[in-house]
């Protein structure tokens, strides 16, 4: 999709592992997906601490409100900065005849899945998805390990387009 | 119905079947587990002091058990075609469904301790089709009618005109002519298998069961205490010498607990192995086992993805090997794999692995090893015993020692361990070993991986390592098949050469 310059291998700089290792970056749009998916779990987190804090906490005689702001600010901090950090480290590959899928930078996974080797294929879209107009592809393979691989943050036609791509090699390598 | 309406099974014309009489047989001897869903309600009449009602109720659940057994076998029914099995079942919600014979895998049989007594069988279908559920069976027919319709759905199958419908009625008498005996297990063999698989885990068992069943035992006699056996040793008047040698005791408790592991040991083995039969059939390999239940299970030869090669630290030394092989084909959720030779020696292993085109590496193969930091998690589990078991002691709690002692021992067996993690690349088939106190050889065609992950994680990256992961069909109970902690330009390399392969067809 965007062309991404090779950066100096930095462990540290997100984008350089894509670039290095040949991958295309997901939609950076999808950052606002997982912000918005993260926002959604941790703002009745925060909320429960806070109930949690003013019920008990302030019953018991405690340090009243501590919780409450350790709460918000970690919800603040994960839903602000982490989104786009975890996007950067996501990288897909539609390779000659293989899907190559990265992610993850602490426990990094690599996989590869030919297209012969794909039984068949979904192409998901979410509520939050739909919004930014991004879906995800789910390819599933007869392994036990690994049985589906999702790459998500893909642009809806992109998707589609993986779609038809990876069914043409179904296709024509079974008939 | 009578059996012989059964047994014209194979006839093309279509007249319906239904299961055997003696299936209702069956139905009262499952009653007897499933009346344990029953107790709570009877102990709720006693309790509320309606003990009049008990009997009743009791009979009552037993009259509509019987009755919508009797119901469900009554709407069951069948229909063997001339390319196709129908099965109608359902009392209310009425399920139709139709297998072609080009699509059922293979056909198993399998006989419980009641069926073999009655001569039944339960036949199951083998659709290939994802998940259990999705399998048909026939609970239960007479075991010459499921042998009859196993043979003509094979026949159909490898296109042989010739189907011998009435053939065998003796279960170990198997139809078709080609089929080849690749390993058979005798009672020797048997014997000799039983006696390496001394476990200790039927110790605990026992030792538990004695515990808890102390009081109730019609003898009081624990085995595992060398007080009891000072009590005998009184009754033969020897207590004075036992109290003198207190040793004895301790043999007699040590020699009773060797017997408990090679009995349980040859036990389960004389159960599960009795008549063991692997023959080569013309699609599959197919497997009959068991002294109470007997299974007759077909692995398709094309379906197998893997083969895993499993030892003992002790029984390698005699060269005795277990062989296992993952098909896609899977037959019920216990078994992932299928143990096709329990123990044999390696010289008889090979033949079956040729039949399914899988190569064993010679003793000159030079194997790589994966880093010594497999070793990681283990030691972490280590320290965190040792720690724990500290802290427990500086509380003054001297049961705390396990932990220092537990640590160092899962320390030292994780390193010793690590040095068991190898791969071999044959070309067209990777080899994973590990293990060493239960060594296990895995030998993956490149033809069968679906996927491959390649891993790293924070401290495998600085070390410049990967784990490989394969995706392979059909689950093992042995876990992924995976090689860990090897260079990552070695394993970039690999994972280059298995996508390069094709498909098993």
């Amino acid at each position: 999709m965007t062309d991404i310059p090779a950066h100096p291998t930095d462990p540290f700089d997100a984008e350089a592992i894509n670039a290095t290792e040949g991958l295309d970056p997901v939609d950076p749009a999808y950052a606002q997906v997982l912000r918005i998916a993260t926002a959604l779990n941790l703002i009745p987190l925060a909320i429960g601490a806070s109930v949690f804090d003013a019920l008990l906490i302030r019953h018991i005689g405690g340090p009243y409100g501590l919780i409450t702001a350790a709460a918000w600010v970690i919800a603040a901090i994960v839903i602000v900065s982490f989104p786009s950090r975890r996007v950067s480290r996501w990288g897909y590959k539609i390779g000659e005849g293989q899907l190559r899928v990265a992610r993850g930078w602490l426990f990094r996974t690599d996989t590869i899945v030919p297209f012969v080797r794909v039984q068949h294929i979904d192409v998901g879209q979410g509520p939050i998805e739909r919004w930014f107009g991004l879906s995800h592809l789910i390819v599933h393979t007869s392994g036990t390990h690994n049985s589906t691989v999702t790459l998500p943050g893909l642009h809806a036609d992109l998707a589609a387009a993986m779609r038809e791509t990876i069914r043409r090699h179904i296709q024509t390598d079974f008939a | 119905m009578s059996d012989d309406a059964v047994i014209a099974a194979t006839e093309s014309e279509p007249d319906w079947q239904r299961l055997h009489p003696a299936t209702l047989a069956l139905a009262v001897v499952e009653l007897g587990p499933r009346s344990l869903q029953f107790l709570p309600a009877v102990a709720a009449l006693g309790f509320t002091g309606n003990w009049v009602w008990i009997v009743p109720a009791v009979g009552a659940f037993l009259l509509i058990s019987l009755g919508a057994a009797w119901f469900q076998w009554l709407r069951f029914r069948f229909l063997v075609g001339a390319d196709e099995v129908v099965i109608e079942s359902g009392v209310f919600s009425r399920q139709h469904r139709t297998i072609p014979f080009d699509r059922i895998q293979d056909v198993s049989i399998e006989q419980g301790l009641v069926s073999r007594a009655l001569g039944i069988a339960k036949v199951g279908f083998e659709t290939g089709a994802g998940g259990k559920e999705n399998d048909a069976s026939l609970d239960a027919i007479a075991l010459d009618a499921a042998q009859a319709l196993r043979t003509t759905i094979r026949a159909h199958r490898s296109d042989e005109v010739a189907a011998t419908a009435t053939a065998a009625d003796a279960p170990e008498a198997l139809p078709a002519t080609e089929d080849r005996l690749l390993f058979a297990m005798g009672p020797r063999q048997l014997l000799l298998a039983g006696l390496f698989n001394f476990s200790l885990a039927a110790l605990a068992v026992v030792g538990a069961g004695m515990q808890f069943f102390d009081g109730l035992l019609p003898f009081d006699f624990n085995v595992f205490n060398p007080r009891d056996w000072i009590d005998i040793a009184e009754d033969y008047g020897l207590d004075q010498w036992v109290i003198a040698h207190r040793w004895v005791a301790g043999v007699g408790a040590a020699i009773s607990l060797l017997f408990i592991g090679f009995a349980s040991g040859i036990a389960t083995m004389f159960f599960a192995n009795w008549d063991f039969r692997l023959t080569r059939e013309p699609r599959a390999l197919r497997r009959t086992r068991g002294l109470t239940t007997r299974t007759d299970v077909a692995v398709p030869v094309k379906r197998v993805q893997a083969a895993i090669l499993v030892t003992g630290w002790f029984r390698q030394r005699f060269g005795w090997h277990e062989l296992r092989l993952q098909s896609l084909a899977s037959d019920g959720g216990k078994e992932n794999d299928h143990q096709v030779v329990p123990f044999a020696k390696l010289d008889v292993i090979d033949p079956v692995l040729d039949e399914v085109a899988i190569r064993r590496p010679d003793a000159g193969q030079s194997w790589q090893r994966s880093h010594g930091i497999v070793a990681l998690g283990g030691m972490i589990g280590a320290v965190g015993a040792t720690t724990g078991g500290l802290v427990a002691v500086s509380f003054g709690q001297d049961l705390g020692w396990f932990g220092p002692a537990l640590g160092l021992l899962i320390g030292a067996g994780s390193l010793f361990g690590a040095r068991f993690h190898r791969w071999a690349d044959l070309g067209e088939q990777v080899a994973i070993r590990r293990g060493a106190w239960k060594p296990k050889t895995t030998l993956l065609p490149h033809a069968s991986v679906q996927s491959v992950d390649l891993k790293s994680d924070f401290i495998l990256r600085p070390l410049g390592l990967a784990t490989l992961v394969f995706g392979v069909p059909g689950g093992s109970s042995l876990g992924a098949h995976e090689i860990p902690a090897i260079p990552l330009a070695a394993a970039q390399d690999l994972r280059t050469r298995i996508l390069a392969a094709r498909a098993r067809s």
